[in-house]
This record gives C-alpha cells, sequence and structure tokens, in this order.
C-alpha cells in the first residue's frame, strides 16, 4: 500500500494599501532602508496603533473572493515573542476571531472541479527585513506593519498538482480582486507548506516547509518531501516535527530548526485596539467594488471569439485584461490581438505600462475600427506604434502625415490579385469550374504576397470580385 | 524670596494679566523651591527649557482666558516630552532622550504651560511608594522619613510641596489617588480613555490613565478641561468637550452616595476609618442619602489586577531589548544580548511583575488566570454599574493607611498591593476616580476617594469641592515654603 500525502498551505499576502496597518508610515517597497519607519513601526515607547481601514476593507474582500464567512465582531491579539525584526517583541495578529472562515478556493485539475477549503484567513502586522551578513544583521523597518492576510487552508491537498493549482488560483483572484499584487519574488506573497504522509486515515507527522520561492517550488518541495519522509519511515526513523526551507537550486529540503515543545506565544487581546464590528451594509458595499474577477473576463472573452491561447495570454498580463476592461462596445478580438500583439511588445520593449502611454480610448477604439474596416492594415499599424504611443496625434494624422493612406488603396491590392491570379492560372480555372475550395488557396496566395500588409476582408472582398468578373467574361 | 506659587491659580493668573510677574517669575520659584529641598521629585529638570519657554512667552498677550497661560507644571518621567529624558525610573532607560511629545504633553505646551521637569516615580509605575525607582526615592514633604506613594510620587511631591500647582501623573491601580492621599493634594485618574495615552510608556494598556494632580478640586478640574481630547493617535480615547468646573459650588443635598462595606471593613485601619466617618458624618448633615452597599466581586480586585496588569506588562515592556533604544549589552549571541540587557536594566519589581505576567499568559494559564480574570473584570464593572444606577457616586478612604516609613515593605511583594486594595476597582471597570484630602493622622494628610459612573468627572469635583470646602484643612506643609 501506497503513502498517502496530506498538504496543508498557508500563505501570507501583502495587502495593497497606501499606509501601513496600525500607523500612517507608506507601504512602499523598494524605498531606502528605514526611509518608511516612525516610531510606530520602530516600536518605540508609549506609541500606540491605530487602525488602517484600507486594510480592513481590503481583507474583507479577501474574505469574500475567498467565499469565507466573515466575522461581524473581531478583535486583535497579541502574539509575543523575541526576535529583532518584531520590534516590540510582540506582533499584533488575530489568533482568536480571525475576520474570515470555512471558505473554498475552486481549482479546476484537468477538467475536474475541486473545492480546496480555507480553514481561516486573518490579519496581522508584517516584521521587518533582517539582512543578514557574515558580521552582524541589518534590519530595515519598512516592512514593518505592512498589513499582511495570512490564509490557511484545511489540510486538504494530497497532490502537488493540486497545491500548485491552489497557488496560482488564489494568487489570481487575490491579484484581480486588486487585494495585493501577489510578487513572490518581492516577498509580497509567501508560502508555508505543511506536509506529512500517512498509510492510514490518520495523519502522519507534520513537517513545515517555510517560505517557498515560487508556486512551481512549492509542488517540487512537495513531492521532494514525502519522498524524503517516505525513505525514512521505511529506514525505520521516527520522524519529528521539524521546519525546513526548500533549497530550489538543489531541489532539497533543508532543515532549518526541530518544533521545541510547548513554543508559547501567551496570546492575549490586544487592549490598544477596541473590538471592530461590520456591518452587513459595509460588507455589501465593499462587495461591490470587487473588480471583475478573471473567471468572469475568461468567459467574456471566450464568448467574443478570442482564441483560448490569446485569452490566458491576456489573463496573465491583468494590466492588459484591466485595460480591455475599460473599453465598451468594441470589437474584443481585434482589441486584444493588438494587445497581445505589437502594443505588448512596445511596452516590453519600453519598461511602460499601458495606461501610461498614449494610447486613449478614442485611440483604440479608432484604430481597432480601421483594422476592422481595412482602412489600415496591420502591417501600417507595426509602422505607427510608436508614434500612437508616444504622441497626442490621431490615427488620421498619423496616416496622413506618414503618407501611407495610400498603402491600402485597391489599386495595390489588385495588382498583387492580378499577379497571383496570374501565377496560378490552373487554379483560377478550377474555381472557376466550381471548385469553392481554390478561393481559400488564392487568398492565401494573395496575403502571402502583400506580407500581410493589406487588410484581409478588403483583400477578400477584391479578390471575389475580380473573379466574379472573369467568371461573366467567360 | 517671593511666593507666588503659594497664590492661587486666579491670583497668579491676575498678576500676569496686569504685568505685575511675569512667567519667568515662577519658573525661578520653582527652581529655588527644588534646590532649597531634598525630595527627590525630579529625575531630569529642565531648568533652560523652562527659561527659554518663560521667555517666550513675554513676547505674547497674556491670554485672558487661559488660567493656566505661563504657569509651571511638572511631568511624570513615563510620559514623553520632546528632547527630554525619559527613563521611566529605569536604568534601561536611563539615558533615553524622547523624539516626540505626548498628546497630552502637546495639549499642555497649546496652552501655554512651562514644563520644568520629569518627576520621580516607581519604575516603570510599578509600585506604590515610588522606592522602585532607579534613582533616589523621592520622600513625603509632611514626614522625611516616610514615602510619598507611588508609583506618581514625585508628581505628588512636587505639588505637595508647592514647586509647581500642578502637575501630571498616571494611575493604573491607584498610582495617582494614593500618593494623593499620603502627600494631601488632588489627585484624580479620569474616565479610561479621556486623556490619550499616546505618549505615555504602557505598563498595563487597559488600566493606565493620566490624569491631573494639584493643589485644589477646583485647578484640577481646570487642568483636566486641557489635557482631555480625543485624539486620532489613542483609539481607545472618546469625544470629551465640557467644561469639569461646571457643577462646581452647585448643591449637593440632593445627592445619593454609596458607601461599599468593604471600604469599611477590617481592611482599612481604625484610625482611617474614623477620619472617614467624620467626613461622612458632614454629609449626612448636609442632606446627602447614603447608604452602605455590598458589591459582587469588590474584594477580588487585587487579584484581578496583578493578573491583568502583569499580563499585559509582560507584553508591553518586552520592546525594551537592548536593540533600537536604551541601554544596551552587547554580546555574541542574541539570546544574551537580550538576556543581560533586560536583567541589568529592570529593577526586581519590575522583573518580578513581567516574570508572574509572562507565567499567567503561558499555555493553559491564559485560560485558567487570564481569561477567568477579563469575565470576572467584566461581571465587577456590571456590579459597579447596578449601584450607579441607583446611586451618583461611591464614596471610600483612598488608601487603607498612612503613609508608611520609607524602605518597609521592599520584601514583601504583596504589601504594596493591599495598600492599592481600594482604588484599583476604578481602574478595573474604567471608572473616574478622584482623591482629596479629608483630614490628617499623626501629622500625615489622608485622602477620601470620590468615584463615579464613567464620564461623571465632574460631579466627582462637585463633591470634592464641597467637602475640600466644608473641611477647610490646612494643608500648607509647616516650614518647607519658608524660602
Amino acid at each position: 500500500m501506497n503513502y498517502k500525502k496530506t498538504v496543508g498551505i498557508e500563505v501570507h499576502v501583502e495587502l495593497k494599501t497606501k499606509e501601513k496597518l496600525f500607523s500612517p508610515s507608506l507601504n512602499l517597497y523598494g524605498d531606502l532602508a528605514n526611509s518608511n519607519a516612525n516610531i510606530i513601526d520602530l516600536g518605540y515607547p508609549g506609541v500606540l496603533p491605530t487602525v488602517n481601514k484600507e486594510a480592513i476593507s481590503l481583507a474583507v474582500k479577501a474574505a469574500q473572493v475567498l467565499n469565507c464567512k466573515i466575522r461581524k465582531k473581531m478583535h486583535f491579539d497579541r502574539k509575543n515573542y523575541f526576535y529583532p525584526d518584531n520590534p516590540k517583541n510582540f506582533q499584533i495578529t488575530q489568533a482568536r476571531t480571525p475576520i474570515g472562515y470555512d471558505g473554498y478556493v475552486e481549482i479546476n485539475d484537468a477538467g475536474v472541479i475541486k473545492r480546496i477549503e480555507i480553514e481561516e484567513m486573518h490579519i496581522e502586522e508584517d516584521t521587518s527585513k533582517s539582512i543578514h551578513s557574515k558580521e552582524r544583521t541589518l534590519l530595515d523597518f519598512n516592512r514593518s506593519g505592512v498589513p499582511l492576510i495570512e490564509i490557511v487552508t484545511k489540510p486538504c491537498i494530497h497532490t502537488s498538482k493540486e497545491a500548485t493549482l491552489y497557488l496560482e488560483a488564489l494568487r489570481e483572484l487575490l491579484l484581480y480582486a486588486n487585494i495585493s499584487d501577489c510578487k513572490i519574488e518581492e516577498g509580497s506573497m509567501r508560502c508555508d507548506a505543511n506536509i506529512s504522509i500517512s498509510k492510514t486515515a490518520e495523519l502522519g507527522t507534520k513537517i513545515e516547509v517555510k517560505n517557498i520561492g515560487s508556486i512551481t517550488n512549492v509542488g517540487l518541495a512537495i513531492d521532494y518531501e514525502a519522498t524524503r519522509q517516505e525513505e525514512l519511515i521505511e529506514k525505520g526513523e521516527t520522524l519529528k516535527e521539524e521546519t525546513r526551507r526548500y533549497d530550489a537550486k538543489l531541489g532539497k529540503t533543508i532543515l532549518m530548526r526541530v518544533k521545541e515543545t510547548g513554543n508559547d506565544y501567551r496570546y492575549f487581546p490586544e487592549p490598544d485596539i477596541p473590538y471592530l464590528e461590520l456591518t452587513d451594509e459595509y460588507i455589501n458595499k465593499l462587495k461591490k467594488e470587487i473588480p471583475t474577477l478573471a473567471n468572469i473576463r475568461r468567459q467574456k472573452y471566450l464568448e467574443a471569439g478570442i482564441s483560448q491561447i490569446n485569452v490566458e495570454k491576456l489573463i496573465a498580463n491583468k494590466d492588459l485584461s484591466d485595460y480591455l476592461e475599460t473599453l465598451l462596445d468594441i470589437n474584443l478580438k481585434t482589441t486584444a490581438n493588438l494587445l497581445l500583439g505589437d502594443i505588448q511588445a512596445y511596452l516590453n520593449k519600453t519598461s511602460k505600462k499601458i495606461t501610461d502611454t498614449c494610447l486613449t480610448q478614442e485611440k483604440i477604439k479608432d484604430l481597432v475600427k480601421k483594422l476592422d474596416e481595412g482602412v489600415i492594415s496591420h502591417k501600417n499599424f507595426k509602422d505607427l506604434v510608436i508614434d500612437i504611443m508616444e504622441t497626442d496625434k490621431t490615427i488620421d494624422d498619423l496616416l496622413k502625415e506618414k503618407g501611407i493612406q495610400n498603402v491600402v488603396d485597391n489599386s495595390f491590392v489588385l495588382d498583387l490579385i492580378d499577379k497571383v491570379l496570374t501565377e496560378n492560372e490552373k487554379v483560377v480555372s478550377d474555381y472557376l469550374n466550381g471548385n469553392e475550395r481554390s478561393l481559400k488557396f488564392l487568398m492565401g496566395q494573395v496575403m502571402k504576397e502583400s506580407k500581410g500588409s493589406v487588410n484581409p476582408k478588403v483583400a477578400n472582398d477584391l479578390l471575389l470580385e475580380t473573379l466574379k468578373k472573369m467568371k461573366n467574361k467567360l | 524670596m517671593s511666593k507666588y506659587l503659594d497664590l492661587s491659580i486666579e491670583e497668579i493668573h491676575e498678576l500676569l494679566l496686569s504685568k505685575k510677574i511675569k512667567p519667568i517669575d515662577l519658573v525661578e520659584e520653582a527652581f529655588v523651591r527644588i534646590n532649597n529641598n531634598e525630595l527627590n521629585a525630579f529625575i531630569t529638570l529642565d531648568y533652560e527649557g523652562a527659561r527659554k519657554m518663560a521667555l517666550s512667552l513675554e513676547e505674547e498677550e497674556v491670554q485672558k482666558d487661559n488660567l493656566l497661560f505661563g504657569l509651571p507644571i511638572a511631568i511624570k518621567d513615563n510620559i514623553m516630552v520632546n528632547g527630554l529624558r525619559c527613563t521611566c525610573a529605569s536604568h534601561i532607560l536611563e539615558n533615553f532622550i524622547s523624539i516626540y511629545d505626548a498628546s497630552v504633553v502637546t495639549l499642555i505646551k497649546e496652552y501655554k504651560m512651562i514644563i520644568i521637569g520629569k518627576t520621580n516615580m516607581d519604575e516603570f509605575a510599578m509600585g506604590s511608594t515610588s522606592e522602585t525607582s532607579y534613582f533616589k526615592a523621592p520622600i513625603n514633604p509632611w514626614n522625611p522619613k516616610k514615602v510619598p506613594g507611588g508609583s506618581s510620587g514625585g508628581s505628588a511631591v512636587c505639588v505637595a510641596s508647592r514647586i509647581t500647582p500642578f502637575a501630571l501623573g498616571s494611575d493604573t491601580g491607584g498610582s495617582i489617588r494614593q500618593p494623593a492621599s499620603f502627600t494631601g493634594i488632588v489627585g484624580m485618574k479620569p474616565t479610561y480613555g479621556r486623556v490619550s495615552r499616546f505618549g505615555l510608556v504602557a505598563f498595563a494598556s487597559s488600566l493606565d490613565q493620566i490624569g491631573p494632580m494639584t493643589r485644589n478640586v477646583y485647578e484640577n478640574a481646570l487642568l483636566l478641561n486641557a489635557i482631555s481630547k480625543k485624539d486620532e493617535k489613542d483609539l481607545t480615547s472618546f469625544e470629551t468637550n465640557e467644561d469639569f468646573t461646571r457643577l462646581i459650588g452647585k448643591n449637593i443635598k440632593d445627592m445619593k452616595i454609596a458607601i461599599p462595606n468593604y471600604f469599611v471593613s477590617s481592611v482599612v485601619s481604625l484610625d482611617v476609618l474614623k477620619v472617614f466617618n467624620d467626613t461622612v458624618e458632614i454629609l449626612k448633615k448636609e442632606g446627602c442619602q447614603i447608604n452602605y452597599v455590598d458589591i459582587n466581586h469588590i474584594d477580588k480586585a487585587v487579584v484581578l489586577y496583578q493578573i491583568i496588569a502583569m499580563g499585559e506588562a509582560s507584553s508591553n515592556l518586552a520592546r525594551f531589548d537592548g536593540i533600537r533604544y536604551g541601554l544596551s549589552k552587547t554580546e555574541k549571541s542574541l539570546d544574551d544580548l537580550y538576556k543581560k540587557t533586560r536583567s541589568e536594566g529592570f529593577g526586581r519589581e519590575v522583573k518580578r511583575r513581567i516574570m508572574v505576567g509572562s507565567y499567567i499568559l503561558s499555555g493553559e494559564n491564559a485560560k485558567i488566570y487570564y481569561n477567568k480574570a477579563l469575565q470576572i473584570r467584566d461581571d465587577l464593572k456590571k456590579s459597579f454599574e447596578k449601584i450607579y444606577s441607583e446611586y451618583d457616586l461611591i464614596l471610600g478612604p483612598s488608601s487603607s493607611r498612612i503613609a508608611y516609613d520609607l524602605n518597609n515593605n521592599q520584601d514583601d511583594p504583596l504589601r504594596g498591593f493591599m495598600d492599592d486594595i481600594l482604588v484599583m476597582h476604578a481602574n478595573m471597570g474604567g471608572f473616574p476616580s478622584m482623591s482629596i484630602p479629608m483630614g490628617f493622622i499623626d501629622n500625615l494628610p489622608i485622602g477620601l476617594q470620590i468615584m463615579g459612573p464613567m464620564y461623571a468627572e465632574a460631579k466627582i469635583y462637585q463633591l470634592g469641592s464641597y467637602l475640600e470646602k466644608k473641611l477647610h484643612l490646612n494643608l500648607e506643609i509647616g516650614g518647607s515654603n519658608e524660602l
């Protein structure tokens, strides 16, 4: 009989607030060390916490997208432990009244929809960042007091695939609900996995792998760890509860510390923060503010005829998807092609966000219209992309300025068609004799000759017209 | 030598308004008085800062309706004053200089009061004699062999010896009222949340409250007017906008007053009881309705205090670790750094309380002790509220005995708590409570405690002021003011 893996996952996510959880310092990643730290973040004597309402509202939204029940009356607790990155030597968290509980996240495991159950999610403050060198340890308090939510699953995950699918789904939900950046590499999303194996219904010894550097690595760490545990058990060894880390280079988990018994955080209710009460009205108002989530967008894109591959590309690039969300009454398919093609290439090259460019709604609407109507070709667009993105000039002005209107005039296309028809006499006569399929080939040749610079719809119409004329002549 | 500081503040204000004196005269006089005494009332004096402030006030018009303008005040050394040392009477913060003003200090400065220094206290406000101070302990100006009480002992001494008319104290389990009682001054612990705690070094956050310590009731109400304000930086503070002097002088005839049987039981010494009963007689004669009542859980306050205050303290004092500020003993390992810094930095009583507090919150103990204590605290509050639904105020002695000898109770950790047995209920419930002098025993003053329901400070001042006038005690300390 085989061992069964059981995994529970804890994820810490930094909330995208302007200010910190308990102080008015700015919540900004990447600033000069200790430039966003005030006396509260540094745990000075005499200071008191205030509660950032934006953080609470984001946590309520998170609870909603994770399908959690929301606690209407809650308090904060102090978790007491000594460590230099913990300036008060207690962390303000929610041990007894987590804001959300009994939720779930749906995953699609090869076509099978599964629910990963969420035990609870609570709000807490981040610690400062320790920067270790051989000589000494430096502390950056910019992170101290940044709002976090910790999301804890039930031990209901049994494969590494489920784990990675869960994390991807979770990340997508929080990202699209505008709750967090979820950047693992910047530490705004941090994953810990509790892994045990057992042959029976009773769970085995739990080993925690902390702060795994990517979603893929969570899967790898789970599989490595399960195998390691199995080998040890087969050797007759008894596992001890311990905390390990995953070394991605070695592809191994490495022991950090054995868990001491009676790890005692001396929790008690934070006396400096009164109970927080959430009204139904407030909760409902926040629900309405949640932006359209990825799954709804996916469906909409597919219905608009965007290819599966492009749909996933759009979802993976939230900026582009958000941009698309702002556009109404537009051909989504053409727009998606534009965005994912030359526009994305331009953005990548210039490291710009689409909202930082001169591509206004009017402009992109005009572009899509002109492309659909064959007024301009993709090739024209390619030539114009920098001007479109970097100047305030209208598309018409640009076309005039560059003198490219004529490129798409019909005589150019007709010349191409003539050339193709002359070179493919046999196919033409097939067509004229009733072989409809030949049209597709001829059309393909026209597009090939034009190197994609003509509008397919225009070319198709002109080709049909020419062939009709030939037929009539017969 | 001038004796302006013996005048009432209205009289001083008149002198300032008519330009007969300047704020600097008051500052100079305060410092002469400090230098003429060896009371150890202060840990840090700010002569230069006070002079500078006084001189700068000469550039301004004396504010006509601000009776506090230009008056000197002393601040307990657990309240932050920007640029001044804030030691909490502890070695661990011996050289800690504050980089910000407590919200209450901001208000003091807005009222143009002149801070002359930081007063002595029990280390981190833990004690009831001020003897746990790392610095030389303050002494009672009424009798140099006696303690002034604590933990706000230095502030009490400062006001009692008329160095300043005003001082700020803090009260977690009687730390304003008990020293007020021992030194013959008026000390108010306001309703929890009335005065912002931002900038008060926390001892037990759910019990701590800053309050005024003054020579008389009226001046106390005036200072409370100045320092009570809702503060966005303290979530437990509340909207407060009232004149606490407004009921002073009003008839007290119809007041209904409850005296808990516990407050006149054998926990109180007989000589204190006698003075208390004499005071109650005055009120009876005036026509107040006075009843003796039983209050559920009233005898449990000390136990609750020990559990809740020490639990919270063990967490509040964790930040003093030698890493970011304060005393730091650099060692090879992190654990050694913590151990050495904290064992050298904290005194015996503080360490004792941190140990007890940590134990109380550990593992299952949190359920057995701490959570249970919170429940009973809630019940205790409710049983007081029940009394307040029928009575205006509750009366009792402020302390069960008069000030005791210096160096007397160092080896009995429980003794100090037992002395605060009558004053902790107000902290447990968040109720306002004031001590005013009610008489003398062996030439030492003893205080009366007037406790009221939430937000009832004005009513407490009303009764306090009536009794103060009626008792007309001579609170000038013999000889100590002869300058």
